[in-house]
């Protein structure tokens, strides 16, 4: 019997889908800079994407690790919410340099314990997640609102550096979600942890016979999501100086569609955290190119979003079909 | 007799009446204010929108999945009939049917990348929510909108009022609701008495079983979405009347609360069961929880909080439940060898 | 009047490349109850699609009672009087028995709406054809399988039923209600129904069966009336091998060591009272049918099932098996009833499912686990049990069930465990790999390992243990070993 068996080479955190989205996203910088290449093409702007970017980026990495593990978290945009308003109650009363360390403190161990609600709710009572985290998201809009007395919550001072500063030019946000998406990237691909939500996501069954700590698994990963969503919340703050309980609510479509288009299979069990990162990028990209027209009224961008996700998923179809035929 | 009231309590739409009962009880204790006329007329009227749409959650969770995109379909299907009514001086009907019309065609788009490519339901009818809210606000760029004349002359149609003579306040129930109940005896109607009824469910219920008994599947799943779409639109144009404007802002978000009020009312997520009793029992727990904190005597702030609660505790009992039935080992003796 | 109910010749079926059927032949004489035999993937179920009319064969003729076919569809199949009852039934769990039993019929009649009087007196009409006593408004999903299949046949005999195709019906039944399966065929029987039976369980096929033809790759190998067919001429053209009977086991002595598990008046729901003990090098047999607390047993020895009674030891040191985790940890390793559902993690890789319970051995410091570790620990066992792959980087649904097995029984043994249980360990495995993975169980029991095999094959647990214990209703009925362990008596008790 032919015993040759094919090593694979160390395999990067890069499929296919990825690979894919990395040439999209060239063919758009280029496409952009060639045709709006003053307006488009300066530091400014840039930076201005990567700022804006980052919030919604960090959820839909929360979110990409829910869906990996076979689930979702519909609740990811008000335990930002949550965190925000607490992180800025704290930064209302203390403006010294403790009490701005620890409104941040605060607002992801807020984050963190969210996620490790939903986790338990999904792990522990069997809700399904889209249930579970369509109530939390409830009861944490709720809290927020009894929190925050119903008003925005404003806070002014040192914490604005968050979002303003720039290291190298590169905006302090952007930075945080490249450090985000990289731990995450190597906690996915290249750990026990990782490796053990892909197979929970893939059959929890299964995955409680191979001896997988199945209710830990799926706790860790929502309190993640609650973590990023922390520091989402506490950006968002420092953003925009305020925070309030229903800030964002198209966020929570816009973090599944970034996920999808980042090649996330929404069943479990596929996909990878570089894929997210990349389609996060392309869509601020996008988005920031056409409000280069200003025909194009920010509306749209629901418009296109929405076919986008349409077109990419029968897009991704295709290709699998047809390499199937060619394999056959 | 027995037999029927054991697997009548068994049922979680029992549960959920007995929780209804239970709140009535106690905010009518607390406030004397509940079972008054106009309160129990607002209630009936604050039910009509979210129970249409629950018509809509009812029938792609049985046949399919999620469907999250009723209330934009309605929001954008009411907004070009408005316009086309304002434009035209059309009457009633004519603005009804264009609104279905279109809700239809959206639903085919829906129903197209379900069927076609067997894509997740609610990642589908996210993205059909999504293009309807960008073709709303950013090609029609739509505001608030007057109605067409003949149509407001309906919306301001009572079909009853009440007048609370103790507090003097007072309530109406608008015509919709005559809507409404049509609605749910259609409904009723064909999904117990027709075989396309039935299919919904058995299709709900095991799909290869479905194609093996001869059941046209595609073209069943397909028509849940079109019709869903249409009356998601008929939804759409009621909440216009009953606002006498047309707001498209008040739309968006609906579609959350609908989806839990439909499994408080028993419907499973995973297809195949669920009833319009159900449905009708669970919107109105959640409106009555929604309208009547302040009867309770807890503030409005606290709404959220209580509602997310009552969606948490009614999903983890539904979803124990649910293991225990589908699971024989769960702390049962089996005996027979 | 045609002699043969059903008779098909040279057919031939590809799916893309995929020669699925050769070229096969069928006769079924009428009245007569015929056996379908072979193993996976030798075309049963496309003969059975075919002969259905649900696939057009490329070549080939059909002929049902006499008349011949050139394009038969489901309609025209239904129409002769072929009904095939699905090892999954066809039915619909949300519904009732009524609609069940009448739904097919009223969709075939095109009508639209929807009488509830007439959907009663088809339902009651079908039960009475095989006296099922069964509640018409339970939803189906509560009743238990034996009732579901019942449901289905009953179905089947509404539509004028001359031929019946059952594939693989004894598949989830006790004893109890095959026996009952059974005596109903026998009745249909004398009502001159004619029946093919598509069956791999020996003993079944013999006690059934009046002829029986045996596939192989999509073509036939031998068709006989049932008093020709002998159990080494049965294996041998299922198989195309002769199999040298594995050489008879010297009963080990166990007198004065440790057992390496050892179990007393262990209670769990599902079971009581069970005590026995189990030493490193032998192999015990669990032997019992559905519904004997065999399957909980494993359970509860594996962490999965809390015990709410009785006492465990492994290897001398009394411990509490709260998780899987803790089984694992004490060297406890079990290869699962439901390989597709519980054993097997299908769309990934090979290598993933033989690491996945390894992992922990295998990663560095901070939990950091190097792929190619796995795909190293994936190679070793591949080649050692004889997977038969070219590419473990494939996923593991593109294997055939033995193979997928022994991805499974690979993945158990890379843990190193001191005991391993397995449950049902050949259920739809090939005669080839059951033979492979039997042989596997015997030399690992030579080098030292406890193995448990908890199974409802009486001819596997009399094979390959060495000791057996029976269990029936949730108790140890008993106990055999030696030369007293063989078919006759293990079937005997555990009936």
């Amino acid at each position: 019997m032919d015993k040759m068996m094919k090593m694979k080479k160390k395999s990067l955190p890069f499929d296919e889908n990825v690979r894919r989205l990395f040439v999209i996203l060239v063919v758009l910088l280029l496409v952009t800079g060639i045709t709006k290449s003053t307006a488009f093409v300066n530091l400014g702007n840039f930076q201005s994407i990567g700022k804006q970017l980052t919030e919604y980026g960090l959820m839909s990495l929360g979110m990409g690790i829910c869906m990996i593990s076979g689930g979702i978290d519909l609740s990811t945009v008000y335990v930002a919410n949550l965190s925000g308003i607490c992180a800025g109650l704290i930064f209302q009363s203390s403006n010294t340099g403790a009490g701005v360390l620890a409104g941040c403190v605060v607002a992801i161990l807020v984050g963190a314990l969210c996620g490790a609600f939903n986790g338990m709710l999904i792990s522990c009572f069997h809700i399904p997640p889209m249930l579970a985290t369509l109530g939390s998201y409830e009861l944490f809009m709720g809290i927020s609102v009894v929190l925050s007395g119903g008003s925005t919550v404003s806070v002014n001072g040192e914490i604005e550096l968050l979002s303003s500063l720039a290291i190298l030019n590169i905006p302090l946000p952007f930075i945080i979600f490249l450090i985000c998406t990289a731990v995450l990237a190597v906690i996915m691909g290249r750990t026990k942890f990782g490796s053990r939500t892909y197979l929970v996501g893939t059959s929890e069954k299964a995955a409680r016979f191979a001896g997988i700590h199945v209710k830990a698994t799926i706790i860790k990963c929502y309190l993640i999501s609650g973590m990023l969503a922390g520091i989402a919340g506490l950006i968002s703050l420092s953003r925009l100086n305020s925070a309030k309980a229903d800030f964002g609510t198209s966020y929570t479509m816009q973090t599944i569609l970034v996920a999808v288009l980042g090649g996330i299979n929404p069943n479990g069990g596929a996909g990878k955290i570089p894929g997210i990162a990349f389609s996060v990028i392309i869509l601020q990209v996008l988005s920031s190119y056409l409000n280069q027209f200003p025909a194009i009224s920010n509306y749209y961008r629901d418009l296109i979003w929405g076919a986008a996700l349409l077109l990419v998923l029968v897009f991704n179809v295709e290709i699998s079909r047809r390499a199937a035929k060619k394999k056959a | 007799m027995n037999k029927k009231v054991k697997s009548m309590v068994k049922q979680t739409e029992f549960y959920v009446l007995c929780i209804i009962i239970a709140f009535a009880v106690i905010i009518q204790i607390r406030s004397g204010q509940f079972l008054t006329s106009n309160n129990l007329m607002d209630l009936v009227r604050s039910m009509i929108v979210p129970g249409i749409y629950a018509i809509c959650a009812l029938l792609s969770f049985v046949s399919t999945g999620a469907d999250v995109s009723f209330p934009l379909i309605a929001a954008l299907s009411a907004y070009v009939s408005v316009v086309l009514g304002n434009k035209w001086n059309l009457g009633v009907v004519p603005i009804f049917l264009i609104a279905i019309l279109l809700g239809c065609l959206i639903g085919c788009i829906n129903g197209f990348f379900i069927v076609k490519y067997r894509f997740n339901s609610l990642i589908v009818t996210l993205g059909t929510s999504s293009i309807c809210s960008g073709i709303l606000f950013g090609t029609f760029e739509a505001g608030r909108t007057e109605l067409p004349e003949k149509l407001y002359t309906v919306s301001k149609v009572n079909i009853a009022t009440v007048k609370n003579s103790a507090t003097g306040l007072g309530s109406a129930l608008p015509s919709t609701f005559v809507i409404m109940v049509a609605l749910y005896v259609i409904a009723y109607l064909v999904l117990n008495y027709t075989m396309i009824g039935r299919s919904v469910y058995a299709l709900g219920g095991d799909e290869v079983s479905a194609q093996r008994a001869g059941i046209a599947v595609e073209k069943v799943r397909f028509g849940v979405f079109v019709v869903n779409g249409g009356i998601a639109a008929i939804a759409g144009l009621c909440y216009a009347m009953m606002s006498y404007f047309y707001m498209p802002n008040e739309y968006a978000g609906a579609e959350m609360l609908v989806i839990a009020a439909v499994i408080l009312g028993g419907t499973r997520m995973t297809g195949g069961v669920g009833t319009l009793r159900g449905c009708l029992l669970g919107t109105f727990l959640l409106t009555m929880v929604s309208n009547s904190l302040i009867l309770f005597g807890i503030s409005v702030y606290w709404e959220k909080v209580v509602i997310g609660a009552i969606i948490i505790v009614g999903t983890a009992i539904s979803a124990i439940q649910a293991r225990n039935a589908g699971n024989p080992f769960a702390g049962k003796k089996k005996k027979e060898a | 009047m045609a002699e043969n109910m059903l008779c098909v010749k040279n057919i031939k079926k590809s799916f893309g490349g995929v020669h699925a059927l050769k070229g096969v032949d069928l006769t079924i004489k009428k009245g007569e109850t015929h056996c379908l035999a072979g193993e996976n993937g030798c075309g049963k179920s496309t003969i059975i699609k075919v002969i259905s009319g649900f696939y057009q064969p490329d070549e080939g003729t059909i002929e049902i009672d006499g008349k011949s076919y050139e394009n038969l569809t489901t309609s025209d199949a239904i129409a002769a009087g072929i009904q095939v009852i699905y090892q999954d039934f066809s039915i619909f769990p949300n519904l009732t028995v009524m609609e069940n039993l009448a739904f097919n019929q009223v969709l075939a009649e095109k009508k639209k709406f929807v009488n509830k009087k007439e959907f009663r007196k088809i339902a009651e009409e079908a039960v009475k054809k095989i006296n099922f006593d069964v509640d018409l408004d339970a939803r189906v999903e509560s009743l238990p399988v034996a009732d579901k299949q019942l449901i289905a046949i009953s179905r089947a005999l509404l539509h004028n039923a001359k031929l019946i195709i059952m594939d693989e019906p004894t598949t989830a039944l006790t004893r109890k209600e095959v026996t009952r399966l059974f005596d109903i065929i026998a009745e249909l029987k004398k009502e001159g129904m004619t029946v093919l039976f598509v069956s791999h369980k020996l003993d079944e096929v013999f006690e059934i069966s009046d002829s029986i033809t045996v596939l192989r790759s999509g073509e036939n190998v031998h068709s006989c009336p049932i008093h020709e067919m002998t159990e080494e001429k049965f294996t041998y053209y299922m198989t195309g091998r002769n199999f040298d009977a594995i050489p008879q086991k010297e009963v080990p002595d166990f007198e004065g060591k440790e057992p390496m598990l050892k179990v007393q008046d262990l209670s769990a729901p599902g079971f009581e009272n069970v005590s026995f003990e189990l030493h490193g090098g032998e192999v015990l047999g669990i032997a019992g049918q559905l519904g004997s607390g065999r399957t909980e047993l494993s359970l509860a020895l594996y962490g999965m099932l809390k015990p709410y009674g009785g006492t465990i030891w492994i290897d001398g040191s009394e411990v509490k098996l709260n998780s899987v985790a803790d089984a694992q940890k004490m060297g406890i390793a079990l290869v699962p009833e439901d390989r597709l559902t519980e054993g097997l993690f299908l769309p990934q890789p090979i290598y993933k499912n033989i690491a996945v319970a390894s992992m922990d051995s295998l990663a560095g410091k901070g939990g950091f686990l190097k792929e190619s570790s796995e795909l190293e620990l994936s190679q070793g066992w591949v080649e050692d049990i004889g997977v038969a792959t070219k590419d473990h980087t494939l996923p593991v649904m593109t294997l055939s069930g033995g193979n997928q097995q022994k991805v499974v029984l690979a993945r158990c043994l890379a843990t190193n465990p001191k005991v391993l249980i397995l449950n049902g360990p050949t259920v739809g495995v090939d005669i080839g790999a059951k033979y492979d993975i039997h042989q596997l169980l015997r030399s690992l029991a030579g080098q030292g390992m406890a193995i448990l095999v908890v199974s409802d094959d009486v001819a596997e647990v009399a094979a390959l243990c060495d000791r057996a214990i029976i269990m029936k209703g949730g108790r140890v009925a008993g106990e055999l070993d030696g030369a007293d362990l063989n078919d006759e008596n293990l079937y005997g008790a555990t009936v």
